[in-house]
């Protein structure tokens, strides 16, 4: 009976390892540039934890830019929209750039009556995981370009030999 | 007292924080950057402080006015090497030096500045430009 419990216990503690694992995934996504995935509710331990290991990401990975992606979030509310500005104005004392993303309509007016500004804070903010990397690319001066039209531009290079046209 | 040392290298004035500051070491610091900049014809300055385990309100303070000070006589400054541990505190002490330009480390504080020092000089080389065009017709 004893071994029971204490086998049971040792299962529920490996299993919230693995969801505190799961709760704050740093992704470095491009030279330079990190994602943060964010799902479900953000309270304050979970931030100050995601915000540790942010930063030690950052540091390790040499990185400019966070893209910080909200798309699983249902609510962002005045304690959590505190969190985030904290985020980002730590990770600007290290030289990184936040860029917030996925915020739904739904979420965004509920912040908009909740009088919630992010612009106030300093925090850029995209539509899109997909606007936000293109806004990445832009602060490291890259820039995604279709290969043809590459191409085309290398052949008009060789064509007038060497000069650019 | 710990001395900070400030090297100079061309137009660029490193100050390498190598242990923790007292009150009287930060001000030491101020005025001799403000005196070398004065005269030296400095565009930037980097503040190293990964050397350091804590940074009070007063160093903090002190960090901002020494940016905004450097400005006034011409020359941005970058506060490198910010701890990520530091870097929670500070922002917990509602100090987020929003006027101060950050960077990672002194490698990365140097390419900013030397961005920063380009688009603060951008009104020089308009009239370069145009001299330029005039050449070419």
């Amino acid at each position: 009976m004893v071994e029971q419990v204490e086998q049971q216990q040792e299962i529920i503690e490996e299993q919230r390892r693995t969801i505190e694992e799961l709760e704050t995934p740093v992704i470095q996504v491009w030279d330079r540039v990190l994602l943060l995935p964010i799902v479900g509710s953000l309270d304050t331990a979970r931030a100050q934890k995601m915000n540790e290991s942010l930063l030690d990401q950052i540091v390790e990975t040499r990185s400019d830019v966070v893209v910080l992606d909200l798309t699983g979030v249902a609510l962002v509310d005045t304690a959590v929209a505190r969190h985030l500005a904290e985020t980002v104005a730590a990770a600007r004392l290290l030289g990184a750039d936040v860029t917030i993303v996925g915020v739904s309509g739904r979420v965004a007016l509920t912040m908009v009556q909740l009088g919630i500004d992010f612009s106030g804070l300093g925090i850029t903010t995209r539509a899109t995981l997909a606007r936000g990397l293109e806004a990445a690319f832009h602060k490291l001066g890259l820039e995604v370009v279709p290969r043809r039209a590459m191409t085309e531009a290398a052949a008009a290079y060789a064509r007038n030999g060497g000069r650019e046209e | 007292m710990a001395r900070v040392p400030i090297i100079r290298i061309r137009d660029v004035l490193i100050a390498s924080v190598q242990e923790e500051l007292g009150d009287d070491d930060v001000i030491d610091l101020q005025e001799r950057l403000n005196d070398i900049i004065e005269h030296g014809d400095i565009r930037g300055v980097l503040l190293d402080v990964s050397a350091l385990e804590t940074i009070d309100s007063f160093i903090g303070r002190s960090l901002s006015d020494t940016a905004a000070g450097a400005r006034l006589l011409g020359a941005e400054t970058v506060v490198v090497g910010i701890r990520p541990a530091v870097a929670i505190t500070l922002v917990e002490l509602g100090l987020q030096l929003p006027r101060v330009n950050t960077a990672l480390d002194v490698d990365r504080g140097l390419e900013l500045l030397a961005r920063l020092v380009a688009a603060s000089e951008r009104v020089i080389p308009v009239a370069e430009e145009e001299t330029m065009e005039e050449r070419e017709f």
